[in-house]
């Protein structure tokens, strides 16, 4: 071993450990058509209070994976192969080991999730204390009083008049509004790690923004490990420190939001920025990617983008590229990832940012 | 020239009593023969129900609908034949819009056949591929047996299109057309759309709730932002883009977030003074957002609601208080 591998072990003792680490993880659906390959083979570190998100099209595997890390697939799906690692003050356990009991306390404790459709997180015939006391209570903390005070306090977190939500039932809310309850529920109990699946999908621009506002005051302030899941790149770029871009079930690129944004190395990647408008600036030409997403029981053969690749070349259709690494705290599976380097020198993404032509007048 | 469209203080309520909703208030707009026009704003704010009014779905409960200069209620049985098969709308869900039982040929030769634009089976089914093709869907043939479950969503909003496309439409409104459809297609539907327009002149209304794919599909054209059911600024869309004049057209605009890291972190916040919308059944007085906006001067705003007012930099809006100041989206760097 080399003085400067030393060094990095080194480093590692110091720094807490991933309170997550996903190895070889596969996911799969029974389906009348059959086996969907839905998740094939991830590994992925979430580190202690960074935020990283999960970019991809619908199909690409992002929730399920999102869902197979809290356990909450439907019945027809399986981890099938690999490990989820959960960590917390030195201790290690295997999620996939969990049994029922234990496997409640962890979604709660350790490892909250947050859903995409917010109405139907909720009991309607509950109101939100009931439903949050409910959740308290079931975890063994049963001081009524105490209780009470820490859920008005975590609304008064999300920005909600708290002494009026508490007591209203699901449907009396916004939708906007719900979204805060469901965040501030999922933090009930203090999660080491939150996960959230599309977390401002569905919601009115303004609305949204609150809820990104939000999100960035939790990971600021609090310092809450995150793994977002979104479609959505605007919301990548907003809140993400890492990003992870999902391609038929597989991480294909994965780096710091600065590469992934300015110094993308996979082509779906480059093809997703190149394909999104942006509201502030001037006119931007866009490209759209060749083709439809796959069809995940029948997966192309080699790198399951090279059907709709335009760096394909006869390698691509027969060997499947693994993650490597492209940069700093940066990898990529694609053969071709210099050529893609090039292509971005070559046009780069993002127009300059607009000069200042408007004079501002004041607040 | 007489306007393609022209929509004269047209008003839409729904329910009755105390449960009445006024869902569109007396929008007036004009849209010119090959234009393509933007209609923007959140759920709620009248977009759609004003796009089915245009399109014969709805009838206004006030105000006037014109379609080449005659009022719809007035088109005899033979011009109202005519204006609904010249305006085609495509809604958003294709998942929901197209018959599950019917083959993809049997979408689009029912109507040819039925609207006599076709001659006998075999001549629809020539027409039938060619439309396949104008909408992108290649090899055409290999599309015609297909189930609509068969197909992806952007490949079945392409049939939408290629079904509107039948009946020969000079106008097609486009209701969220590419809200379901993946990032990585929905450029290349824009695309074929914008390419209807150039090569068969057809004109757009254009319905999103998405400012970016507004600006990208109307550079050229015109945007409308509504709010709770009233035209609160238009005009074409470079100008309503870089220079909003509106506080709720900024407001928006600066909260849209950019998938740039370095743009999204440089936008400037324009605090409401509430994040709640107004319910429509219990509107504020007076401009219905004043309850929100940052400029509210008390005694004005909260009176009388603003008439659209022509600036000179293009377009109209409603906003006596703002409409001559620009505001910078952009924080200097």
């Amino acid at each position: 071993m080399s003085q400067a591998d030393d060094a990095f072990v080194h480093h590692e003792s110091i720094f807490e450990k991933p309170p997550l680490s996903l190895r070889n993880v596969h996911i799969m659906y029974k389906s009348r058509k059959g086996a969907v390959n839905a998740v094939r083979g991830v590994d992925l570190d979430l580190r202690a209070g960074e935020s990283l998100s999960l970019i991809g099209e619908s199909g690409s595997g992002k929730t399920t994976l999102g869902l197979g890390i809290v356990r909450l697939l439907v019945k027809t799906a399986k981890v099938t192969q690999g490990e989820i690692i959960y960590r917390r003050d030195g201790l290690e356990m295997d999620v996939g080991q969990l049994d029922a009991q234990q496997l409640r306390e962890f979604r709660w404790r350790e490892c909250s999730m947050v859903f995409q459709s917010a109405l139907n997180s909720f009991n309607p015939v509950l109101r939100i204390w009931n439903q949050m006391y409910d959740t308290a209570k079931a975890h063994g903390w049963s001081d009524r009083r105490a209780v009470r005070e820490h859920v008005l306090n975590l609304l008064r977190f999300v920005q909600l008049d708290a002494e009026r939500v508490i007591d209203a039932y699901p449907h009396e809310l916004s939708g906007g509004m719900r979204q805060r309850v469901l965040i501030a529920m999922s933090l009930l109990l203090d999660p080491q790690v939150l996960i959230l699946d599309e977390p401002t999908t569905a919601l009115d621009i303004l609305t949204q923004r609150t809820i990104i506002d939000l999100l960035r005051r939790l990971k600021d302030e609090q310092r809450l490990t995150m793994l977002f899941i979104s479609h959505d790149l605007a919301i990548a770029a907003e809140l993400a420190d890492r990003i992870a871009t999902m391609y038929a079930g597989k991480i294909v690129e994965i780096g710091s939001a600065d590469d992934i944004f300015y110094r993308p190395r996979h082509p779906y990647t480059l093809g997703l920025i190149r394909a999104v408008p942006k509201v502030i600036g001037e006119f931007e030409d866009l490209v759209s990617i060749l083709g439809s997403p796959p069809d995940l029981v029948d997966l192309p053969s080699g790198c399951k983008f090279h059907p709709r690749c335009p760096f394909a070349t006869e390698r691509c259709r027969r060997e499947e590229p693994d993650l490597e690494q492209v940069g700093q705290d940066h990898a990529a599976a694609c053969w071709h990832w210099q050529a893609v380097e090039e292509e971005v020198a070559d046009h780069p993404l993002h127009q300059s940012l607009p000069a200042q032509t408007i004079v501002y007048s004041g607040e | 020239m007489m306007a393609h469209i022209e929509l004269q203080n047209v008003s839409r309520a729904f329910g009755k009593e105390q449960e009445r909703v006024l869902a569109v208030d007396g929008v007036s707009l004009t849209i010119e023969k090959g234009e393509i026009r933007c209609l923007v704003g959140e759920s709620g704010c009248g977009k759609s129900t004003t796009g089915k009014m245009i399109a014969g779905l709805l009838p206004p409960s006030g105000g006037r609908i014109l379609f080449d200069g005659k009022p719809i209620d007035r088109l005899n049985k033979e011009e109202y034949r005519a204006y609904r098969h010249a305006v085609q709308i495509i809604h958003q869900d294709p998942y929901a819009s197209l018959n599950p039982v019917q083959t993809v040929k049997q979408i689009i030769t029912t109507p040819l056949l039925r609207h006599r634009k076709v001659s006998g089976s075999q001549q629809a089914y020539r027409r039938a591929l060619e439309l396949l093709e104008i909408v992108d869907l290649t090899p055409a043939a290999d599309f015609l047996d297909k189930y609509p479950h068969q197909l992806s969503g952007g490949q079945r909003q392409r049939v939408s299109v290629a079904r509107a496309l039948t009946v020969d439409p000079k106008f097609i409104v486009a209701d969220e057309a590419v809200s379901m459809v993946d990032v990585s297609i929905r450029v290349s539907l824009l695309n074929m759309l914008m390419r209807l327009k150039n090569e068969f002149d057809v004109t757009f209304l254009f319905i999103t709730h998405d400012l970016a794919l507004a600006k990208y599909f109307a550079w050229e054209g015109a945007i409308s932002v509504m709010y709770l059911g009233r035209v609160v600024e238009d005009g074409p869309t470079p100008r309503v883009i870089t220079d909003p004049r509106h506080p709720y057209t900024q407001a928006l605009l600066a909260a849209v977030p950019e998938a740039d890291p370095e743009l999204t972190h440089r936008k400037r916040r324009i605090a409401l003074r509430s994040a709640d919308i107004p319910s429509l059944l219990n509107l504020p007085p007076g401009c219905t957002f004043h309850p929100r906006c940052p400029y509210f001067v008390e005694g004005e705003c909260d009176v009388s609601a603003p008439p659209l007012e022509a600036i000179s930099e293009g377009g109209r809006v409603a906003c006596p208080v703002r409409k001559d100041e620009h505001v910078s989206l952009l924080i200097p760097s």
